[in-house]
């Protein structure tokens, strides 16, 4: 237990003394690590203790949020004078019964265990992994190797004024490999960091050998790509974190703080046609030890499977407690925050594009002139006009249903809503790629995933 | 975890205290830390949407030991806890490599600023609440054509910056800053379009929101009417806001940190020529209505203005005391760290490309071809590695200098080292984003444009 029950109750009770319908307390203590290996020696070492609590107060659909670090039973009490204040006569609590609230505890049903629990593994094996995946990416012309190490064990407790109580501890481990080849004044970076939901025993699955691997090999084949062409095109998008250009261009404007401001080109669309058969698309929080794995949600609510998409019917939103309040859609655990400095805003978990029944090579085939990319970067999307950006870190042209030369420098750009309609072709081999992903409520571990897909047309951004 | 938590110490309690504790044990140990007050309005459809008031604070240990750094941060400032951060930031050190002029400095007194003004302490809640319900409405009555206001606030920040070292070093300084910005969402014939603009300042009664929010609305409707960008390589206008951002994502190049690991196209090209004779780029912690101006640096060192290119050579990088030591020179001022968190690394404060002598219409004067005002997609578009870019972009056709018409969204690809050094007319006005970096509108022969 992190806090006292009674002192809870005290705390929410004097937060609703201005008047606010509902009261949430939100407490965390998380420990982290990071470390940092630059050519086989560690460089850096760091991590630390991210420690305190944040109160969030509704009137009506109205956000009043405070957080603090002093989570000494003064600290909590004087928040939750100021936050009362801030919006402060608006009326008084209805105060029935003299007692305080009586908790209703959550009972936490985690997901996945870890096996090796960052806490009790010794940094030393680490980095004995580290070293691993270094030494793997030291091939061909990779002359620069960066690898990155990262586990966070967050606990937290959720209590609100309706009497739920939910303790939680978020157990997440991750290693990443930045490659450079260099061939003279020619230079290409490749990056592969896979992470998961897990101990140190998610290492045993996905070792780091396989990580250091595939970051160089992305470097080589790349470091004598020429400039991609400009202009439209039909585009092949690789499988796993190929899925993140449905993360940006459509699941964030499927969040319902999207769709309340009517910020969401798709906000009027429930129930109707917003893709071809083909598509089928999910954001799950359940799926053992994912990245985006959540037992329960920064709200309380245990995580649940959202089919957002069946066979090009948009069948639901991604809601938390305000965005249910707004729009009257149905809650679906999604209200995540990325430490207590955010009040919860509906974000996604694991969000992928389902299997079809086409194979990659089928979509590759039927394109004579076009782009495969097949591992994508980053990208961003602009919420109110659905415009999304995207850089494709490997990328090469198709001839004549054929896969040819390397190409640098691409990036795709378009309009969610438009190019989801673009959607022709999808293969069958699903498979999820992490990252971490940022909106209103902070930085959040999210999975990201497709099968191959064949989009007709997109914008290609090259300078050939 | 227990159910209890101890009594927590303020800031300068727990760092006299980790600074005590470690010249106990031997140790030499550097002590970064922050406070931080700061409230945060949004207003949607006329009302407060969100009302946040954020109090923070937390110490970032650095640990030095046999010539290698090992770091820890806590925000829990009981004194166990500190303890805790100090055993993991001399284990982290014994664990790390050796670093060659790793060391701690007792630095020359920093300029004195002032940062704060009169500070927030005479403003009301009320006050503040109604820049930001000004602001909303402002821009939804402006024109017919806005939809929504989906995005707009107001925000506060009153911080407090500490360092010490076992060094003797000691010192700090408080900073103020107020600030709003707002993005209308305007619709035309299918077209949806949105605009931001923004303001900062040290003094709360200087917030304009009503002029914020009419350019914003300005900025959205210019673009509604937008048609398809052509593909190829043309005559290319950047604004200084969008010539501000490119620099601003291309800023590691100048970092000593980044040239030492080999991982900047500028590394060995110290005296050179890399960009235009019209180009001078300085980097100016100590100016008093920078963003993020400071009077000194995350290890203490004080701020002083550092030209990195003048008339178009390379005459410095950036540096922090490590960075400046292995590559034989003194310190810049410029380490760099993500608050209490994170590990020194090297960063940019305020970052100013120094405006020219072209009038600003001038400066497109006869140009057939697109002015561009603004990227996006920078943090996976553009490599620093390589100088590459390729970004989504938005702008305009220009026909004879002139504005043809809007375009719709596009793209614009080129090498950052390219561009500079292409540069053709400066304009003699200076537009900053919200991201402190500084730039003029300048005119480039070719850029590669991705369109229909």
């Amino acid at each position: 237990m992190m806090l006292d029950e009674t002192l809870v109750s005290d705390v929410l009770t004097l937060a609703r003394a201005g008047g606010a319908d509902f009261a949430e307390l939100f407490m965390e203590d998380t420990v982290n690590t990071t470390l940092r290996l630059h050519q086989g020696e560690l460089k850096d070492a760091g991590g630390g203790n991210l420690f305190g609590a944040g109160l969030r107060l509704l009137y009506g659909t109205r956000v009043v949020y405070a957080y603090t670090n002093d989570v000494t039973a003064s600290g909590l009490r004087d928040l939750a004078s100021a936050v009362a204040s801030a919006r402060g006569g608006a009326g008084e609590v209805e105060r029935g019964g003299a007692g305080g609230l009586d908790f209703r505890k959550v009972k936490v049903t985690p997901h996945y265990r870890a096996r090796q629990h960052p806490l009790t593994a010794a940094k030393r094996e680490k980095l004995a992994l580290m070293r691993r995946a270094s030494g793997a990416a030291q091939v061909g012309d990779v002359k620069t190797v960066d690898v990155n190490y990262l586990d966070r064990v967050q606990r937290v407790l959720i209590a609100n004024s309706e009497g739920l109580w939910a303790e939680d501890e978020r157990v997440q481990s991750r290693l990443s490999v930045s490659a450079i080849a260099q061939d003279g004044t020619l230079r290409q970076s490749g990056f592969y960091g896979p992470g998961a939901s897990q101990g140190l025993e998610f290492f045993e699955t996905v070792t780091p050998e396989s990580i250091g691997t595939e970051a160089a090999r992305i470097a080589n084949a790349m470091l004598r790509a020429d400039y991609a062409p400009a202009g439209k095109l039909p585009v092949v998008i690789g499988n796993e974190f190929g899925g993140v250009i449905f993360h940006e261009a459509c699941g964030h404007i499927l969040e319902t703080t999207a769709v309340e401001k009517n910020a969401s080109v798709f906000a009027d669309k429930f129930g109707q046609r917003i893709a071809q058969d083909c598509v089928s698309a999910v954001d799950d929080g359940t799926l053992p030890g994912s990245w985006g794995m959540v037992n329960v949600d920064d709200e309380g609510m245990p995580a649940q499977r959202t089919v957002l998409i069946e066979k090009g019917i948009l069948k639901s939103f991604l809601v938390d407690r305000v965005g249910e309040m707004k729009t009257g859609y149905a809650r679906t655990g999604s209200g995540r925050r990325q430490n207590y400095t955010f009040a919860p805003a509906s974000r996604m978990r694991s969000t992928f594009i389902d299997n079809g029944d086409q194979t990659p090579d089928d979509l590759i085939r039927s394109v004579s002139h076009g782009i495969y990319a097949r591992k994508m970067g980053g990208g961003s999307v602009s919420p109110g006009t659905g415009d999304y950006n995207f850089a494709v870190n490997e990328a090469y042209m198709i001839r004549n249903g054929e896969i040819a030369e390397p190409l640098r420098g691409a990036s795709l750009v378009g309009n969610g809503a438009q190019d989801l309609l673009n959607i022709v072709g999808v293969a069958g081999d699903l498979s999820l790629g992490q990252g971490m992903c940022g909106s209103i409520s902070g930085s959040l571990p999210t999975d990201v995933g497709q099968p191959h897909i064949l989009v007709s047309e997109i914008t290609v951004g090259g300078r050939a | 975890m227990t159910a209890t938590v101890t009594e927590q110490l303020s800031i300068d309690q727990a760092r006299s205290y980790l600074l005590k504790r470690a010249k106990a044990r031997g140790v030499q140990l550097e002590v970064y830390a922050l406070r931080n007050t700061s409230t945060n309005i949004r207003a949607f459809a006329g009302e407060v949407s969100e009302f946040k008031l954020q109090a923070r604070q937390g110490v970032g240990l650095r640990a030095l030991r046999d010539s290698a750094w090992g770091y820890s941060f806590t925000e829990n400032l009981a004194q166990n806890a500190l303890d805790r951060a100090l055993d993991m930031a001399v284990e982290n050190a014994e664990l790390v490599a050796p670093e060659s002029g790793a060391g701690l400095v007792a630095w020359a007194e920093p300029p004195a600023l002032d940062l704060y003004g009169e500070g927030l302490s005479g403003v009301k809640v009320e006050q503040k609440v109604q820049v930001a319900l000004d602001l909303e409405r402002t821009a939804r009555e402006a024109d017919p054509r806005v939809t929504s206001v989906p995005y707009g606030a107001y925000m506060d920040s009153d911080s407090e910056t500490l360092v010490g070292n076992t060094e003797g070093l000691s010192r700090g300084f408080k900073s103020l800053q107020a600030f709003h910005f707002v993005a209308p969402l305007v619709s035309e014939n299918g077209q949806n379009k949105m605009q931001r603009d923004w303001q900062f300042t040290r003094e709360f009664t200087e917030l304009d929101p009503t002029r914020t929010a009419l350019k914003a609305v300005e900025k959205a409707v210019a673009l509604l009417g937008a048609r398809p960008a052509p593909s190829g390589q043309f005559p290319a206008v950047f604004s200084g806001g969008c010539l501000a951002d490119l620099l601003d994502l291309f800023s590691p190049m100048f970092s000593g940190k980044m040239v030492e690991e080999g991982k900047s196209p500028l590394a060995g090209r110290l005296g050179e020529a890399v960009a235009s004779e019209l180009v001078t780029l300085v980097d100016d912690a100590t100016l008093p209505r920078g963003m993020n101006s400071r009077a000194f640096d995350v290890e203490g060192c004080p701020s002083v203005p550092v030209t990195l290119i003048e008339a178009g050579r390379l005459t410095a990088f950036l540096h922090n005391a490590q960075t400046a030591a292995r590559a034989g020179t003194q310190s810049t001022g410029h380490a760099a760290r993500m608050g209490y968190q994170g590990v020194v690394g090297v960063g940019p404060s305020n970052l100013l490309m120094l405006a020219g002598k072209t009038p600003d219409a001038e400066v497109r004067a006869g140009v057939r071809g697109v002015l561009v005002t603004g990227v996006s997609g920078g943090h996976a578009g553009a490599n620093p590695v390589t100088g590459d870019f390729s970004l989504q972009a938005e702008g305009f056709w220009l026909e004879d200098g002139g504005v043809a018409h809007p375009l719709e969204v596009f793209t614009v690809a080129g090498n950052i080292l390219e561009v500079l050094a292409g540069i053709e007319a400066v304009s003699d006005t200076v537009e900053w984003t919200p991201d402190a970096v500084g730039a003029p509108a300048v005119r480039v022969a070719h850029l590669a444009i991705g369109g229909n």
